[in-house]
């Protein structure tokens, strides 16, 4: 299997603001990737370049081999993204939302009604998808989004901050989610988080990022066991020190 | 029309008229309140003239002679009741007709019948009550000067025919030596000579021609306010973000929206019209009005097949442009009130001309004026509308491809604006006002 993603010397500024400094990584397929490090690092506005909502300002990224500036439209067939607190439209139900975002995969095989129905069983939210998304809760959003961006099967799903903001029973869920659909579709996963311990559950390999430049890149094990660390969260304070 | 695009207007119906705010502020309420307005309006108009009619007056003669009975007796003869006063003074003659439900009251002065039976000019005068000071009192005074004016013509008649008959002369109408001069109007309409009053048609006009533009303007209003609303709630809701990373083209999304807009605009405005509609029928249903027995058609005042066409494609032009400019404008908002406010600042180069055109030519106003307001496209609109009416279709295709050029122009804004990331990362800039303070 080739990569998912290569993205090579990443720059994006924004005026004055120097949101990525030189940034390369490579995501193998069928792998979740995760970009961690404090709010501010640079996280959101790689996701948004590999996603094709921005551009960089040097750098490219291919997604599958397709440059996601020259040929965003492509990228965005193979991509499903779920920004950092994104929402739903509030006056439609859920179920109305899935299929709205199912329309626009349909085709080569791909039936709006099969997508729907996964949607629905991988939200775990029965009977309240009848319900409009204004009156959901900011977990069941949350849940919906997930299975939004999981249900139309993408060769590679973005994921900003899947589980931030949230408690402990839908946190779990949308990990267990992700985990589980990773494995059983063979999704490649790209997701930010500054849940160090979210990313050791999921992640197959981790780019620890702050201050717009990656400091360190490996398996949760292998950054362990480089910085004799217990956890990923001391990984991370010692990797930015000797910076 | 493609299968995204479809989807994409389809959710912006659903969204949009799914919002209370939509639905009842822009829908519902105008088929609501205008007719309730209306009805009130017209409630009230009718109770004023029912108790004018039947208003009793009060008269204090102090002349006692018989000319100043033939009047009270023309009163009672005009089905006004009368109610006879004795005072001393006036004082006296208000308080007496304090006790009594009339507010009117006529005093017939001391000399008044000997006046009138020298040939001299016979003075009367009338007191009003005020109470409530509302309109309805305004009209009170009239309803004496009415019957008091028929009475003063009938007098003069009579006058007239009695001098007449001493001098002479025959062959002459008193009404002709009462009013020597009789005017006759006709109108001149696109070379034609119709025999009704220009009047007529200007109000007829008026009602018609103007109607049109107006609610013209307010579609334009409305759409605005929804396309602005659209783009600003994908913002608040933060569902922006994941729409551009569909597999779905750029303008398609900005197509959805216009066409979105559109529609939801058009339904409020057939609401508006509607409501006006009930509202104009049932405010002022009771206004005789020698007008509407005028036919435009038989001026050649209407609009064809043909007009009709370029009126919708006026409109369909100023629309566009409007949503283009409201859709660009709004992405620079985060939130719906914001994007509500910025937009409400374009009413002022749509209602402004709307406003002056109402009431005037654009040539009758001083050139700097007429430069400012020939600019604007929206006035170009209004132009069009009462050109159309005319028949003067230079000026409507004129009008035309001004808005189209500067509707091709606010699309490519907001092409440019879509299709680039500011799209996304726009902001809301807040001006950060420093005071130096003076060493």
């Amino acid at each position: 299997m080739g990569p998912a993603i290569v993205a090579e010397h990443l720059v994006k500024r924004f005026g004055e603001v120097l949101a990525l400094d030189g940034v390369s990584f490579r995501v193998e397929e069928g792998e979740i990737y995760g970009l961690i490090g404090p709010n501010g690092a640079g996280k959101t506005t790689a996701l948004r370049i590999v996603g094709t909502v921005i551009r960089p300002t040097s750098g490219s990224v291919r997604v599958f081999g397709v440059d996601v500036v020259r040929e965003a439209s492509r990228v965005r067939e193979m991509i499903s993204y779920l920004p950092e607190e994104a929402g739903a439209y509030p006056n439609l139900s859920g179920l109305e939302y899935l299929r709205f975002m199912a329309s626009f995969y349909r085709g080569e095989g791909r039936d709006v009604e099969a997508m729907v129905e996964e949607g629905v069983r991988i939200s775990g939210l029965g009977e309240r998808l009848r319900d409009r998304v204004k009156g959901y809760s900011k977990g069941m959003k949350r849940r919906l989004l997930v299975a939004r961006t999981l249900m139309v099967r993408p060769r590679l799903a973005i994921m900003d901050e899947p589980t931030a903001g949230l408690d402990v029973v839908h946190a779990l869920h949308i990990r267990r989610t992700i985990r589980g659909y990773a494995e059983e579709e063979g999704t490649t996963i790209l997701l930010s988080s500054h849940n160090m311990l979210e990313v050791e559950f999921l992640c197959d390999r981790v780019a620890l990022i702050n201050r717009g430049r990656i400091v360190a890149e490996g398996t949760p094990e292998e950054l362990k066991e480089e910085y004799g660390a217990e956890n990923l969260e001391e990984v991370f304070v010692e990797a930015t020190r000797v910076v | 029309m493609s299968n995204s695009l479809r989807v994409l207007i389809l959710k912006e119906l659903r969204e949009l008229l799914r919002d209370p705010k939509i639905l009842v502020g822009m829908v519902l309420m105008p088929v609501l309140i205008l007719p309730l307005m209306g009805g009130a309006i017209s409630v009230s108009q009718r109770a004023v003239e029912r108790e004018l009619a039947h208003a009793s007056i009060g008269v204090w003669d102090r002349d006692g002679s018989e000319v100043s009975s033939s009047l009270v007796g023309f009163l009672r003869y005009v089905n006004q009741t009368v109610i006879l006063i004795s005072a001393g003074n006036v004082s006296e003659a208000v308080g007496r007709l304090l006790e009594t439900n009339s507010s009117i009251l006529l005093e017939i002065p001391e000399g008044y019948g000997e006046n009138i039976s020298r040939g001299l000019r016979g003075v009367l005068h009338v007191y009003v009550v005020l109470k409530s000071l509302g309109i309805a009192e305004t009209g009170k005074g009239s309803v004496v000067e009415q019957v008091v004016s028929t009475y003063g013509y009938a007098l003069s008649l009579e006058k007239i025919q009695a001098l007449l008959q001493e001098a002479n002369v025959t062959g002459v109408e008193p009404a002709a030596v009462y009013s020597p001069l009789s005017v006759e109007y006709s109108s001149v309409v696109r070379g034609r000579v119709v025999d009704v009053p220009p009047e007529s048609i200007f109000g007829l006009m008026m009602s018609q021609g103007i109607m049109l533009p107006v609610t013209s303007m307010i579609l334009l209003t409305f759409a605005m306010s929804i396309a602005a609303t659209s783009i600003a709630v994908e913002k608040e809701e933060k569902t922006l973000e994941t729409l551009v990373t569909l597999p779905v083209g750029r303008l398609t999304i900005l197509a959805g929206k216009l066409a979105g807009s559109i529609l939801v605009a058009v339904a409020g405005a057939v609401a508006y019209m509607v409501g006006f509609g009930y509202y104009m029928t049932t405010a002022f249903g009771f206004v005789p009005s020698e007008m509407m027995n005028v036919d435009l058609r038989d001026l050649g005042l209407s609009m064809g097949p043909g007009g009709l066409l370029l009126l919708g494609a006026t409109m369909f032009v100023t629309l566009v442009s409007g949503l283009a400019l409201a859709l660009s404008i709004a992405v620079f908002t985060d939130s719906v009130r914001g994007a509500q406010s910025l937009v409400g600042f374009l009413n002022i180069p749509i209602m402004v001309p709307m406003i002056i055109l109402m009431f005037t030519d654009l040539g009758m106003l001083p050139l700097p004026l007429q430069a400012v307001l020939y600019a604007i496209p929206y006035t170009h609109t209004i132009l069009a509308s009462k050109a159309v009416f005319m028949g003067d279709y230079f000026v409507v295709l004129r009008s035309i491809l001004y808005i189209t050029l500067f509707t091709l122009a606010t699309l490519y804004i907001a092409a440019k604006i879509f299709t680039s990331e500011r799209i996304i990362t726009a902001r809301p800039r807040t001006w950060k006002i420093t005071l130096r303070r003076r060493r």
